[in-house]
């Protein structure tokens, strides 16, 4: 099938409105203004010969100053007494763990640069999130507290030791309690400090608390089946996946891993066996797994629950009493009746997920995945995961024993509820009552100020520790720099407090580890050192079967589902980039666009275009939400293809207010729409919205560049593929080629990349990986509102519809639909395409780019003055100009404006002065080292032994990269692949990234 | 006129002195060393004794006089074999010394013993002597022919275009004598000629031909002096800092021979060549501290490193408070230049005096090359890439040899000279 599908970027693109016409005719947002200069009064005015003169005598000075500059005093300090293993100039690689997921640390000269997915971890697939990427920067914050403080004023340690210590005893004389409040922690070495304390105090109980919890799915497994744990879902062995809000792909649970299964049914090699997963999304907002989605069903909140009832009667063929049927969304009650029929075809082979908190929910999804068979194949809960233990009623609880006054001492770990807590100012006012408030922030966030003392805790690239992610997962968190700031590790801290027999930290977790899982496994603390983790074997997972009345259960939802039926349903949702918000200083998550709507810097309010117009708002109009628990926000409007009509929907984790200077007042905190209900936070609630009447441009990066309708993305559905693999990779016309080039001798090496379009979530973490590996600088909010991001990766979204199973390519058509539900997504990371017949190269005067012997489009910085012809002239606008220097340049203090803070650089990439062009080099670096390692180990260079940062960091394994001159390499096998085809193809260029068609399970077609 | 000429001559005269003294200076060689004992003392001797203090082994002051020659030949060769067989004067020399044995030095010829023997009499006179003629043979002359070259030939247009301004004002002068002559003017022209009171500098001024000559000598000097300014501005060969230590490199590289990379380890694996840390000094001087030199004191460059690491030498103790040493970076790339040292020394062999000069003949350290990107491109043009026996290159020798047959295989041929390989 040739795709003659439209695709468009967004909804202006769509309407071609006049803006975006007028936008997009030139290449810059903003004209420099030459006319003004050479119209006004500029030329007209005649240079006064004094002034003339002074400015010549003046210049003639400075040049012959600058020409007697000496040489430069630089000093070079080396080490007293060189460590071993430190080579200055060589990388070393230490293994770590970063939310569960076992990594490794990049450090130079001693200082972490990178981060790195293990490839052996069992996570990642040797990818990781944008968040491990980006947290290499949080080491190097300057937002954080240099040293510990109590009662306000910088304190020495000795004082806020004898402070806490005295405290505690009065309190333990007095006889209150005791709380140790903290995100989840599943290290076993902090359980065993905190019992520890406990033992010592033994008033203290500790209390999980997640921001964003799964207490709902915890507590149905403990009612289905006896079992209050979080499961081990395994997507990878699933045929037919139906998902209710669950963004998998993106925030839920463990993105990463769910990520790395379930592409494993759907890559290259998948698609080699004709074999591909079949994945259904019922959802709210427009998700990142929504767009991954062949079928996406928007839904509001309330038929979610109803939806879910309706799946389970039409899988069992019965009918709950209570149910109520989905009258008004008969797309989704047919869309349920299909799915249902495909998950019973799959029996065994399928699984339903649902992102709701709600506890009934779950349960109906455990009958469900129980009638499926589908516990013991695709869901494992003899394995469970740990990474969220948090029970949400032990919060409120919490807040109430604070209330009466019956909590004395509190201690904050990793946690900030007066941040997050769904009611900010009732627990701020609870914890005024309280005497000794200790918090380990490493930074007076809004929980830590209210605080009596924050003994800072370090880093965790400064750490020790281990974490036990899921059953027999453990990994270690080993410190690669000494700490920076005078700060201690929280566990540290609570053991000098208790005055146990071991301080040291670092011998307290080798100790633990070497009397259980040590002992266990008959490995050494040196092998965990080497390897990252440790994993005792899973234990099988057993089938499990549901066997209990539904009736109140349902009654439960239909409730539930009543009362959010009313006004304007608001879905409360983790962003890709933000996640929780514990981030929020972290300027390159800030700059990294939501991979749906391509907004950095600010959340907003999703809606759906034909609610918008019925509602009476547009694009960026400010609108107050109000929600029936008096809560209210002013946030702009983000008009959002996709969202179920009659919703919004907000992502939590922006609206810190003492993070720092980055995240600072950074869009408006959502948390406290959160409502409690049956015992667990409910992500949906109901608001009002009113318009304020006031714009606020969101700084999106999406519409940037147009690309006028041309046939830069290609899809196919399986059924297509199935028949002909290479459908949908476009035709090739049958015609002699002219070349106006010479062609380039690629004697050694013809470097090229592959990626599979259909492996690509869209989720970001590529665009971090660049950022952080080629000191990409990030530019701010406003820079970005003038298109002048400077990502030399970005990844771009393109909307197409689907009516009636047909894919819409008459405008017309478009035009005359009712709404813009069916939108499906495709998403495309765009890079140099290191053309070999580079349209760049051909017009830049000073030869500032040219092509390298090896297939690489080269720029050279230092030789570049800016002109602009080559971003001008690429076809794919993938060429950056540089406006500022970001690194050295008070106007954008969000991050790299001081010393400490450079030292994330990577020291083997130079930072780009303002002025110049700046684009992807396909990572030279890594190139040049790779290159070298072999030629000095006398050998040829291996396959795959290169590989680029977003390669690396790419869970789904979408990116591969190597040389096209060895035929045996994964990049040429894949670029023979039939589904390949290069971007604008048509017009010669010769690009060195090739493509592979995108391919959907799409039923109906 | 004369007196023009004359000055014109004396001027001449001047500059030609200048320039052969110029010359005889950079000829200056210096005298071969007689002292070949202390070379071989410091070589082979330093690291376990000293003339006036006990390091490992004894003071060796007055050697001499408490052993026979025969025998301390027979000692320094193999100590342990005198030893083993039992001699009585070498068992008990190796039992006051703790039993600690002396490394056998059976490279050593009787010549060569008795030259350090003859050192080790004479004491500290021929060790000052032999320095001295060391330092005089240092400075930062420029050893840069080509400008040498550049220079003469400059000086030789200048001669040339004297002599012609001198020959023509010569025909000029007597065709006027000649037309004055018919004119019948000549008398009056003598006369002022020998006007008393009016200076002769006054004359020259009024003579435009000097004037412009003097003009436009002083355009032509300027013009070059600001174009050479103006092309070598950031260049620094012969940068030459003052270093927090006065560490020698003829001393540790030239006369004792130590490898580079002995101290540069980095050179073979890294980017950087990187300066040692003191704990790799630390590996002689922990024994080696000159004091041969300084009255049987620890030489006090030495003593910078044992304070820097404060490090007792009596108690041999480290304390708890070091400061690293700040050294003065003399080879500045810009930061927009990456350069790798294994590159080059470890895969294409390069001496490491091809960029950093004799660096074995140097008491300090000085920028040799101009690191400028012409002098990398030159370099990459010219040099042969070193493929054999390399297995990396199999593939592109094997293409390249279909391409161009028989040429030479440069770094630039194998795109050494592209830009992104080292601007990125």
């Amino acid at each position: 099938m040739e795709s003659n599908k439209k695709y468009w970027k967004g909804l202006e693109e769509l309407q071609k409105t006049p803006e975006f016409v007028e936008n997009n005719k030139n290449e810059f947002s903003e004209d420099l203004p030459i006319e003004e200069v050479l119209n006004g009064a500029g030329l007209s005015t005649a240079t006064p010969r004094r002034d003339f003169l002074k400015a010549l005598g003046f210049g003639l000075g400075a040049v012959s100053l600058a020409a007697c500059q000496k040489a430069p005093v630089i000093k070079s300090i080396p080490y007293l007494v060189k460590p071993e293993e430190v080579v200055p100039g060589i990388p070393n690689y230490y293994v770590s763990t970063f939310n569960g997921q076992s990594i490794l640390v990049k450090t130079r000269e001693g200082r972490p640069i990178k981060i790195e997915g293990n490839p052996a971890g069992l996570l990642g697939n040797g990818g990781t999130d944008a968040q491990a990427q980006a947290s290499v920067l949080d080491l190097y914050d300057v937002s954080k507290l240099r040293g510990p403080k109590l009662n306000g004023a910088n304190a020495r340690w000795s004082s806020v030791d004898s402070f806490v210590r005295g405290e505690l005893n009065k309190i333990q004389a007095g006889g209150k309690k005791i709380r140790i409040v903290s995100s989840t922690v599943n290290s076993p070495s902090t359980k065993s400090v905190v019992a520890d304390f406990v033992a010592k105090y033994p008033n203290t109980k500790h209390i999980n608390i997640d921001a964003v919890s799964y207490t709902g799915i915890i507590k149905a497994n403990g009612n289905s089946f006896g079992k209050a744990v979080l499961p081990r879902y395994r997507f990878d062995n699933a045929d037919v996946i139906v998902s209710f809000d669950a963004d998998f792909l993106g925030t839920w649970i463990t993105p990463e891993e769910y990520t790395k299964q379930w592409v494993s049914n759907r890559n290259a090699k998948s698609l080699a066996s004709k074999k591909m997963s079949r994945h259904i999304q019922f959802e709210t907002g427009m998700s990142l797994t929504g767009t991954n989605a062949d079928s996406r069903i928007p839904v509001k909140p309330s038929e979610a629950g109803l939806a879910v009832v309706a799946l389970y009667n039409a899988i069992t063929g019965t009918v709950l009493p209570g149910t109520q049927p989905l009258s008004n969304n008969v797309i989704a009650d047919k869309a349920v009746k299909l799915a249902a029929k495909e998950l019973v075809a799959a029996k065994g082979r399928a699984l339903v997920v649902a992102g709701s908190n709600d506890v009934s929910t779950q349960i109906i999804v455990n009958a469900i995945n129980s009638a499926l068979g589908s516990y013991g194949t695709t869901i494992d809960l003899d394995n469970p995961s740990n990474q969220y233990l948090g029970n949400d009623a032990e919060i409120v609880e919490f807040v109430a024993e604070m209330n009466r006054g019956e909590v004395d001492a509190v201690f904050f770990l990793n946690t900030n509820p007066a941040y997050d807590y769904i009611n900010p100012k009732a627990f701020t006012d609870a914890l005024a009552k309280v005497k000794l408030k200790v918090s380990f922030s490493d930074r007076e966030d809004e929980t830590a100020s209210l605080c009596n003392v924050i003994a800072i805790n370090h880093n965790y690239l400064e750490s020790w520790g281990d974490q036990n992610a899921f059953e027999g997962y453990y990994s270690v968190v080993q410190p690669t720099i000494n700490p920076v700031n005078d700060s201690r590790q929280a566990e540290e801290s609570l053991l000098t407090w208790i005055d146990a027999p071991v301080k040291d930290y670092y011998q307290y977790v080798r100790t633990g580890w070497e009397k259980t899982v040590l002992a266990a496994t008959g490995k050494t603390w040196k092998d965990v050192l080497q390897t990252g983790f440790i994993f005792t074997g899973a234990k099988p997972a057993s089938a499990y079967t549901f066997n209990f009345d539904l009736s109140p259960v349902v009654a439960s939802v239909v409730n539930q589902s009543k009362t959010l039926a009313k006004d304007i349903e608001l879905q409360v949702y983790e962003s890709v980039s933000m996640r929780d918000g514990k981030h929020a200083n972290n300027a390159f998550l800030q700059e990294l666009p939501d991979p749906v709507s391509k907004v950095t810097w600010d959340n907003y309010v999703s809606i759906a275009p034909k609610f918008a117009e019925k509602i009476g708002v547009t694009e960026f109009d400010l609108v107050e939400v109000k929600a029936a628990n008096g809560y209210s926000v002013v946030l702009p409007v983000l008009v959002q293809p996709g969202q179920a009509q009659g919703t919004v929907s907000i992502a939590v984790g922006y609206g810190r207010t003492k993070a720092g200077k980055a995240g600072n007042n950074v869009g408006k905190n959502a948390y406290p729409f959160i409502t409690l209900s049956n015992g667990t936070k409910q992500y949906t609630s109901t608001v009002t919205i009113s318009k304020t009447g006031d714009t606020y441009e969101l700084a999106q990066t999406q519409t940037h560049h147009s690309f006028e309708g041309r046939n830069i993305i290609r899809e196919t559905t399986f059924k297509e593929y199935a028949k002909n693999p290479g459908a949908g990779s476009g035709k090739k016309i049958d015609s002699k080629e002219y070349d106006l080039w010479n062609d380039h001798d690629k004697p050694g090496h013809n470097w090229v990349m592959a990626i599979d379009l259909n492996a690509c979530t869209g989720c970001g973490s590529c665009i971090v990986a660049c950022n952080v590996e080629n000191n990409v600088p990030v530019v701010g909010r406003d820079e970005v509102r003038r298109r002048r991001e400077m990502h030399w990766l970005r990844i771009d979204r393109y909307y197409s519809f689907v009516e009636e199973g047909k894919s819409l390519s008459e405008e017309s058509e478009i035009n005359n639909l009712e709404n813009l539900d069916n939108v499906t997504v495709v998403h495309q990371p765009m890079l140099c395409q290191h053309c070999d017949h580079a349209p760049c190269e051909t017009v830049c005067p000073v030869l500032a780019t040219v092509h390298s012997s090896d297939g690489l489009n080269h720029m050279a910085y230092n030789r570049c003055v800016g002109t602009r012809y080559c971003a001008n002239n690429c076809p794919y606008k993938v060429r950056r100009f540089n406006w500022f220097n970001y690194w050295n340049d008070s106007r954008f203090d969000n991050y790299l404006n001081n010393e400490f803070t450079q030292l994330v650089l990577n020291p083997d990439v130079t930072t780009r002065f303002r002025g110049v062009m700046e684009k992807c080099s396909m990572c030279i670096q890594r190139i040049q080292a790779g290159r070298l390692t072999a030629k000095i180990e006398k050998r040829k260079l291996k396959d795959g032994e290169i590989k680029m940062a977003c390669q690396q960091a790419c869970t789904a394994n979408a990116i591969i990269f190597g040389d096209a001159n060895d035929p045996d390499s994964e990049v040429s096998k894949a670029l023979k692949n039939e589904r390949t085809y290069y971007v604008l193809e048509e017009l010669n260029v010769q690009p060195g990234v090739g493509y592979q068609v995108k391919v959907r399970n799409t039923v109906e077609a | 006129m004369r007196r023009i000429s004359l000055t014109f001559k004396s001027f001449v005269k001047s500059s030609l002195l200048f320039l052969s003294l110029s010359f005889a200076c950079s000829s200056v060689s210096y005298a071969q060393s007689a002292a070949e004992g202390v070379t071989l003392f410091k070589q082979k001797c330093t690291s376990c004794h000293a003339l006036n203090q006990k390091v490992v082994g004894p003071a060796l002051k007055g050697v001499n006089d408490r052993h026979k020659e025969e025998f301390l030949l027979k000692w320094i060769k193999n100590s342990q074999a005198l030893v083993a067989a039992g001699n009585p004067e070498a068992v008990k020399l190796f039992n006051e010394n703790n039993k600690v044995a002396m490394t056998p030095f059976p490279e050593l010829t009787d010549d060569n013993i008795k030259s350090i023997l003859a050192y080790i009499k004479e004491g500290d006179k021929p060790a000052a002597g032999a320095a001295g003629g060391v330092e005089g043979g240092q400075g930062a002359q420029a050893k840069d022919e080509v400008s040498d070259v550049m220079l003469g030939s400059i000086v030789v247009i200048i001669l040339i275009a004297l002599g012609v301004v001198l020959v023509l004002n010569r025909v000029i002068k007597s065709l006027e004598k000649v037309s004055l002559k018919k004119q019948g003017l000549l008398e009056e022209e003598e006369i002022v000629a020998a006007e008393p009171g009016v200076p002769a500098y006054k004359k020259l001024l009024k003579n435009k031909k000097f004037v412009f000559f003097v003009v436009l000598l002083l355009v032509i000097f300027l013009g070059s002096a600001g174009w050479m300014g103006m092309w070598n501005t950031g260049v620094h060969t012969g940068y030459q800092p003052e270093q927090p230590i006065k560490f020698s490199h003829q001393l540790h590289a030239g006369i004792n021979k130590i490898d580079c990379q002995y101290c540069h380890s980095g050179a073979y694996k890294s980017k950087n060549a990187s300066i040692p840390s003191l704990n790799v000094c630390m590996n002689c001087h922990n024994y080696v501290t000159a004091s041969d030199k300084y009255n049987g004191q620890t030489s006090p460059e030495i003593m910078k490193i044992y304070k820097a690491l404060d490090y007792n030498p009596d108690t041999k103790k480290y304390g708890d408070n070091p400061k690293p040493v700040e050294w003065v970076r003399i080879h500045n790339l810009p930061d927009f230049a990456y350069f790798n040292h294994s590159q080059h020394v470890k895969v294409a062999g390069v001496a490491c005096q091809k960029c950093h000069g004799p660096v074995q003949t140097m008491q300090e350290i000085y920028q040799y090359s101009p690191l400028t990107m012409k002098w990398c491109i030159n370099c990459h043009r010219e040099t042969e890439v070193k493929y054999k026996g390399n297995a990396y290159y199999d593939n592109m020798i094997a293409a390249h040899d279909k391409i161009k047959k028989g040429e030479k295989v440069t770094a630039a041929v194998m795109g050494g000279t592209e830009c992104g390989k080292c601007h990125y």
